[in-house]
């Protein structure tokens, strides 16, 4: 790799485990991946799949009370986050890597201004005095786009509409100029033109700032609009990782493709829309070999036994999938 | 086109609210402001728009769920407005309605095979025996195994909720099902299956739907017609796919060019950042879009347009339509 795209996180084999039912059972298992300065890496998938967990992790937010990283390595720009003492973490959060969530009101503090919490990282990590940091929450609050800032900077979360206090979000995560930001579902609860809105607003922001993002969503819709690379998660695994224009049209992993007939289109009449039989399996009763097999239309006797791995397709680096069936290892050529 | 078989007629309903702190003030929200449509019998009818379009309102004043301010409601011929309790009774029998989180309308201390006899019972359908029976039969053809009549509502994944909703509405043999969002909550796979059941049920048995939804690919794939909402009142209504193909209202452009499409091929239409957007509070005069829509002209500041018949079954209020 040459050192023009060294990524700026590298995530190593990560498990992360949640205590149920007096057990610790992995939510995430040995996920892997990259993302460089200036790409949006979308992570997708249904619920409970691991892409919230996979981005808590990353940011040291895992509940302590019933959850662990269990394994792995988490390397912020040669650093590995795994052992990184809580000081520590707490001087890169919101910095260097920050968040968005998807429901900005419970992100926000109801009884402080908007201006005062776009200022606190400010202050805190900059070290800024007042009136130095209310000057650059302010020309922050009018990169988001909010009008009549100056007007607005006093009030509170609740007098802004869901799209705005997105944007609030936005500021106050990009506040420190975050080599990496992490997206959670941050337009799930928003109107579909707002949503474009916010959408384009962040593409605007990640390019300008050239930072990396990690954009979590369910929707491949989103997906297709606003990543350069994609992985598709399933029960706690990446089954299939591709750049955003070759997953689209081949998608090779069984779940990727009836996922993407799942979805009734806008542009065009769906024909028949493909269902996945039965549902995700619990975190304590995941099933031996593939964990899709249960549910998998091409379900073979090998699947059911063996781990697959996550290996490239021949002729196309870039783009691995975990599934004996359309990606076996000797087809990719590498032991 | 023969008899609808729901025509609702200049519906209105405002609520007020007080809002605001430490100050609160008494506003009043036009939900639904002359709202009219018909649905034909075995129809599936869309109804879109954005959250505080007042889709919801609608569905839950054909129910009378919330009484109507104004307007008329006629289900095959009977006034729904007007009706008195016991025939009301006889009509909810005829319209049911299923909710997007089926768990908040299910009792969570009440076995899935009792939510499914007492409409049976309630309503007089069937003695004690073949209640239990029919309940059986719903259940297998919503696609729950048989022991879910002896499970409770929190044992069951968002997915099988669902089922339990529809079959608790098919209990009474509805023939108009108000769906109000009734895939929203659910992850694509699930989705699809919920879809692909209805789809069923109303090929099956002949189900007219009201289907509120704020997806347009969904309602494009389930629906024949639609009618699309903006703060409280219709603003074009059409066939599907007509409407999709080439909406007349630039509302209707604005939904669908914004809703994402799975192909990295086909972007979404990236649009111009707004601030704060009107709310059924405080609908702007004239045309209630005009401060967003990217074809105004001086007119659309003044006076509401009027509604126009387009032929094709189609029709929009929208001065770029008018005369």
């Amino acid at each position: 790799m040459t050192p023009a795209t060294t990524p700026i996180l590298v995530v190593e084999d990560l498990v992360t485990s949640f205590r149920t039912g007096g057990g610790w059972h992995p939510a995430v298992r040995n996920v892997s991946f990259a993302v460089n300065h200036d790409e949006t890496l979308a992570i997708v998938g249904e619920s409970g799949c691991g892409k919230s967990v996979t981005a808590l992790s990353i940011m040291r937010l895992v509940p302590p009370a019933n959850g662990r990283v269990a394994g792995g390595h988490i390397r912020f720009a040669g650093r590995d986050l795994v052992d990184l003492g809580e000081e520590e973490m707490r001087t890169l959060r919101g910095d260097r890597i920050s968040m968005i969530f998807q429901e900005p009101m419970t992100s926000l503090n109801p009884v402080l201004t908007v201006g005062f919490q776009v200022a606190e990282a400010l202050r805190y990590h900059r070290d800024m005095r007042r009136r130095e940091s209310d000057a650059a929450a302010l020309d922050l609050l009018d990169q988001v786009k909010i009008p009549s800032a100056r007007q607005r900077f006093a009030d509170y979360p609740h007098q802004f509409s869901g799209g705005m206090r997105q944007r609030v979000m936005i500021a106050m995560a990009l506040a420190c100029r975050p080599e990496l930001l992490l997206a959670d579902e941050p337009t799930t609860a928003l109107d579909v033109t707002i949503q474009a809105q916010v959408l384009a607003l962040l593409a605007e922001l990640k390019a300008a700032y050239g930072m990396a993002m990690i954009f979590i969503t369910h929707n491949l819709g989103v997906v297709a609009s606003i990543a350069n690379r994609v992985a598709v998660m399933y029960a706690g695994e990446i089954v299939e990782t591709a750049p955003v224009d070759e997953i689209f049209v081949h998608p090779t992993h069984p779940y990727t493709e009836l996922l993407l007939r799942s979805i009734p289109r806008v542009d065009r009449d769906a024909g028949g829309l493909s269902t996945i039989a039965g549902q995700v399996p619990a975190i304590s009763a995941m099933p031996t070999g593939c964990r899709f097999a249960p549910r998998c239309p091409h379900r073979e006797h090998a699947c059911t036994t063996r781990d697959p791995l996550l290996v490239p397709l021949a002729g196309a680096r870039e783009h691995q999938v975990r599934c004996w069936l359309r990606a076996p290892p000797a087809e990719a050529g590498h032991a | 086109m023969p008899d609808p078989a729901l025509s609702v007629t200049g519906l209105r309903k405002f609520f007020t609210v007080k809002r605001g702190f430490p100050r609160p003030k008494t506003v009043t929200v036009r939900a639904l402001d002359g709202v009219s449509f018909h649905v034909g019998e075995g129809e599936a009818f869309g109804l879109v728009g954005e959250s505080g379009c007042g889709k919801s309102t609608a569905g839950r004043a054909i129910l009378r769920l919330i009484e109507p301010d104004e307007g008329e409601i006629a289900f095959k011929g009977e006034n729904v407005v007007t009706a008195p309790r016991s025939r009301l009774r006889v009509l909810r029998r005829k319209l049911q309605i299923i909710f997007q989180d089926p768990y908040a309308s299910l009792n969570p201390r009440r076995r899935v095979g009792q939510a499914l006899i007492e409409p049976m019972r309630v309503h007089g359908i069937a003695g004690a025996a073949e209640c239990e029976a029919r309940a059986h039969a719903l259940l297998a053809e919503v696609g729950l195994p048989a022991n879910a009549m002896l499970r409770y509502p929190h044992e069951f994944s968002g997915g099988q909720r669902q089922r339990v909703g529809i079959a608790r509405a098919l209990t009474v043999e509805p023939e108009l099902l108000i769906a109000d969002e009734p895939v929203s909550a659910l992850d694509i796979s699930i989705q699809s299956q919920i879809l692909l059941l209805l789809q069923r049920l109303q090929a099956s048995r002949r189900l007219a739907f009201i289907f509120i939804s704020h997806d347009l690919g969904v309602v494009r794939y389930f629906c024949q017609r639609m009618a699309v909402m903006y703060l409280g009142r219709i603003v074009e209504t059409g066939p599907i796919p007509a409407i999709f193909d080439a909406p007349l209202h630039p509302y209707t452009k604005m939904l669908r060019d914004a809703s994402p499409v799975p192909d990295p091929k086909v972007k979404v239409v990236m649009l111009r950042i707004e601030g704060e957007v009107p709310s059924a509070v405080n609908p702007p005069p004239g045309c209630h879009f005009h401060t967003r829509c990217p074809h105004v002209m001086p007119v659309c500041r003044e006076a509401y347009p009027e509604w126009r018949e387009m032929g094709g079954g189609r029709g929009v209020a929208c001065h770029l339509h008018t005369k």
